[in-house]
């Protein structure tokens, strides 16, 4: 590795405490909003302790305290999971390619690893330095989960600062597991025109043997396709279909884009239970814990791939393939362990090849009178309505179908989480869930769209191309959807969003389960017809690019792309200089996340990286049960203080931007904040017309009238959207706005960076 | 007393749970309260009852009791146009603002009682467990059909048209006699 590339910023390798200043200024502009989902704290054997309304638990916690506990834990356990992540891709792949092996990105790419330059303080070389990069790590991570411990840390500001911690390593670790994949696997180097790919139920084809792959990590999937292609069976989809979910997914098709994405998690149940995989490889990560159960009453064997998740399945990795591959396919085990990705590879297809043409019988979706005659041992007590997280009609629904109407069950099949949650509630065993499939059979099998590959990192070319506009606020914004599918009103509403923007020439970057859902929205708000987003827009780094970089682990590049930006148009060097990097994200890049459908540690986490560096983050209203969120108060104006580094005065930049994290009622109120929350006090007065003139128009557009906080945003006339001017001019008048006297110029929070000082 | 269980099963917090509450009583502690703040969410632009939507309950409400709304989400507009002119805030911002016993929305005093309608159950419930602990100088109250355990008062879970009963118990109490 190279350590000498720059020269080196005050926190190398930083400890739990080495950025806590930058963070207790981030908690004093944005202070931490709790929203308890459990009243006690029950993990030692004091308790459970009752915390209601100020009351300590018996080592003395309050219920404050205890939020900000839970959340660091949840933080670690999200950043712990990229981290084994890519701790075993980069085992694997340094036996497999050896430790020399390159980190090379071709030549429009120098700046490989922001993160690991600004964090780590190193300049990958090798596979092996990647593993020294997980090393850090996972030290760091140990000392995260040991402050959660009874009786050690104690103030709430110290676990949050933690959490940042915690996030910011994410972040780290997603950058090292999508590196290692990369360049090895030769994956998309940040090739905006990376080919189109299928995703959806109805994709595949069902003469052929199928082998469906959940999870997050490719390693067993790219065997299973290499180990096809050297025994003559072609590439997937020739003779055998290859085909994902979730993440794992996403990484299979930037492997082979000939390999097909069936969906989001939402997607997993439903596809298991149609019987339609031969063979179910699970690997790690989003796997509905049932998956197991449901395989066997399908006759699907399923093989687990990970140490992390083993399903209580018999471990056969040493056994021969020949002899695994008997007992598979004889049912006499309903699946098998196997941590040796080769032999997975091998095992997968031949079961998938044995088992095709007698597993036909399994692959049927009920037809309509057998959905009435099941429907019809309900007993109308609404039990599954009260156990769908999010409260769906599914009650009259399942009422309506045992007289025969299906209709009221196919279109709660749009907004269907997948959870299978209400057959929990039903006491007479209706298969509530799969009733809603088997309702809208139609649409589960016409179900076809295109999304662009994950192409991985934004090109250094790109980040000279866009730089100066997205600093000075000329391209309004860099809207990132990311996350799961946990969403509030289905998956097309994220396509709505990223349509929202896309038209307005935002920069829009996606990710993950989110990246699929755009994939399933068509512009005329439909989800089959004309071409989808994907087919519309560029999947280049340019204002109106809607640009796929990949699975969850990509989530890196998005944080990635705001270093670049500091540090290739902006010359900030990077080397153990997070706070500096920062300081330059909050002040400058108008970025703003929005996780949707977020729903595991690893979205908590992954946010909360986002918001250590100074990028906003919006959830879905389901976000407010991470327990916290970060929110600036604009009647507080002196909170948002900054200095100009120029002059060593303060100046003013109220709410720029208002919050940190946010959780939104409904995809409306997120359009109108993301618009917001992509201003930033640098924004030149060209650069704040534009972004003002979306935020009004969006603003006037959802809520009818202008925002009652745009004085706030308007420094001095010239900021003034000619479009609105007229209206913005009589407002203004009308709330006795003056002039800013003291606009930041060149604005920081950190006082050593003032010149001179 | 009979516990109500929460319309989201799961949804259980700890010790302190909302008081089960009807439509009259509701009304009396509207009248009672000095300084009440109604906070309409997006939902009750998609509950509708024999073909017309909810907003109409909610504008009589705060009509009769002559109660200042909040308008959350994308509910302003057509709060509007249905003749009431509602401030604007998120939701989540606008709890964050109650947690303050110093605030009010319109800087006259602190308010007493917190009327919630309209409002998705889970993000309701989140914000009452943040009044709940963090805003103790104030009471909140859900009007929706769903049992919110984190609320002081609520009504228990109800058929539409009992619950449609109570509101008309609220309007009725509140109108002057």
């Amino acid at each position: 590795m190279e350590s000498d590339f720059e020269k080196l910023g005050p926190t190398p390798k930083p400890s739990l405490t080495s950025l806590r200043d930058w963070d207790m200024k981030l908690l004093s502009r944005y202070k931490p909003f709790y929203a308890p989902v459990c009243d006690q704290c029950c993990l030692c054997t004091y308790g459970k302790c009752d915390l209601t309304r100020g009351k300590k638990g018996a080592c003395g916690i309050q219920i404050h305290t205890q939020q900000a506990r839970t959340v660091l834990l949840a933080c670690t356990i999200g950043a712990a999971t990229h981290t084994a992540h890519a701790r075993h891709l980069v085992d694997h792949l340094i036996q497999k390619y050896g430790s020399d092996y390159p980190i090379a990105l071709g030549n429009e790419v120098n700046v490989e690893m922001p993160h690991a330059r600004t964090v780590v303080g190193i300049k990958p070389r090798t596979l092996a330095d990647l593993g020294y990069i997980c090393g850090y790590v996972e030290q760091q991570l140990t000392h995260c989960l040991s402050a959660v411990s009874t009786g050690q840390e104690a103030n709430y500001l110290d676990f949050e600062s933690k959490a940042f911690h915690a996030g910011m390593l994410d972040h780290v670790a997603m950058e090292a597991a999508d590196m290692a994949q990369i360049v090895t696997y030769n994956f998309p180097k940040g090739d905006a025109k990376a080919p189109l790919t299928h995703i959806g139920t109805g994709v595949l084809d069902l003469a052929k043997p199928v082998i469906l792959s959940i999870g997050h990590n490719v390693a067993d999937s790219v065997e299973i396709i290499d180990y096809m292609e050297k025994h003559n069976l072609g590439h997937p989809s020739e003779t055998v279909e290859v085909a994902g979910l979730c993440c794992t997914a996403q990484d299979m098709t930037r492997y082979h884009e000939q390999a097909k994405i069936i969906g989001p998690m939402s997607h997993e149940l439903r596809f298991i239970r149609s019987g339609i995989s031969d063979v179910l490889v699970i690997d790690e990560q989003c796997i509905n814990t049932g998956s197991l159960v449901e395989a066997q009453a399908v006759k699907t064997p399923v093989l687990a791939v990970s140490e992390k998740a083993c399903y209580g399945l018999p471990d056969l990795t040493e056994r021969k393939v020949e002899e695994t591959v008997e007992a598979l396919t004889t049912y006499r085990i309903p699946g098998a362990l196997v941590l040796d990705p080769e032999k997975v590879g091998a095992i997968a297809t031949l079961v998938a090849l044995k088992t095709a043409s007698t597993r036909q019988k399994y692959k049927v979706i009920p037809d309509s009178s057998t959905l009435s005659r099941l429907a019809a041992s309900c007993s109308e007590c609404g039990k599954c309505e009260r156990e769908c997280p999010i409260n769906l009609p599914i009650a009259e629904a399942v009422y309506a179908a045992k007289r025969g109407d299906l209709s009221k069950l196919s279109q709660i099949y749009d907004l269907c989480l997948g959870c299978a949650r209400c057959e929990n509630g039903c006491v007479h065993n209706v298969p509530v869930h799969s009733l809603i499939v088997g309702a809208a059979e139609n649409k589960f099998r016409a179900m076809k769209h295109m999304l662009r590959v994950g192409r991985g990192p934004i090109l250094d070319t790109e980040i000279r191309e866009v730089g100066a506009p997205i600093v000075f606020g000329e391209i309004p914004g860099v809207v990132a959807y990311v996350g799961c599918a946990n969403f509030p009103n289905g998956g097309l509403e994220v396509g709505k969003m990223a349509e929202t923007f896309l038209k307005r020439r935002y920069i829009v970057l996606t990710s993950g389960c989110s990246a699929m859902s755009i994939a399933e929205y068509q512009s005329d708000g439909g989800r089959c017809g004309g071409p989808g987003l994907y087919e519309e827009y560029p999947g280049s780094f340019e204002g109106g690019g809607l640009v796929n970089l990949g699975s969850c682990v990509a989530n890196a590049h998005i944080t990635g792309a705001c270093m670049k930006i500091a540090n290739i148009y902006a010359r900030r060097p990077l080397r153990g200089n997070f706070e500096e990097i920062a300081d330059y994200t909050l002040m400058r890049i108008g970025a703003c996340g929005i996780a949707w459908g977020a729903m595991s540690q690893k979205a908590a986490s992954i946010a909360t990286g986002c918001n250590r560096l100074g990028i906003p983050v919006i959830l879905g209203p389901q976000g407010s049960k991470y327990r916290r969120l970060f929110l600036g108060r604009r009647d507080d104006g002196k909170s948002f203080d900054v200095i100009d580094a120029r002059s060593g005065e303060k100046s003013s930049a109220v709410a720029q931007p208002e919050h940190l994290l946010y959780a939104a009622e409904t995809m409306e109120e997120a359009i109108v904040l993301t618009a917001k929350l992509c201003i930033r006090p640098n924004d030149t007065t060209k650069g704040r017309m534009i972004k003002l003139t979306h935020f009004v128009d969006l603003s006037k557009r959802i809520y009818g009238r202008l925002p009652d906080d745009l004085s706030l945003y308007v420094r001095t006339e010239a900021d003034i959207p000619i479009t609105f001017k007229d209206e913005i001019v009589d407002f203004l008048e009308d709330k006795d706005w003056r002039p800013s006297q003291t606009p930041s110029i060149d604005p920081t929070l950190l006082p050593r960076l003032v010149r001179g000082s | 007393m009979t516990a109500v269980v929460p319309w989201e099963t799961g949804n259980v917090f700890g010790p302190k749970t909302a008081v089960s509450i009807k439509g009259d009583a509701v009304g009396r502690l509207m009248k009672a309260a000095k300084r009440p703040l109604l906070v309409v969410g997006a939902k009750i632009l998609e509950e509708e009852v024999d073909g017309s939507s909810m907003l109409s309950y909610v504008v009589d409400l705060s009509n009769s009791g002559q109660i200042p709304v909040v308008a959350t989400a994308h509910t302003l507009k057509p709060l509007s146009n249905a003749g009431i002119q509602p401030a604007l805030m998120g939701l989540v911002e606008l709890t964050d603002r109650l947690r303050d016993s110093g605030w009010s929305l319109d800087g006259k005093g602190p308010h007493d009682l917190i009327i919630f309608a309209g409002i998705t159950y889970r993000l309701q419930s989140q914000m009452l467990s943040t009044l709940k602990h963090f805003a103790t100088h104030l009471k909140t109250v859900s009007l929706d059909r769903y049992y919110q355990p984190n609320a002081d008062f609520s009504f228990p879970n109800l058929e539409q048209n009992v619950w449609i009963e109570n509101l008309q118990k609220i309007i009725q109490a509140l109108k002057p006699q």
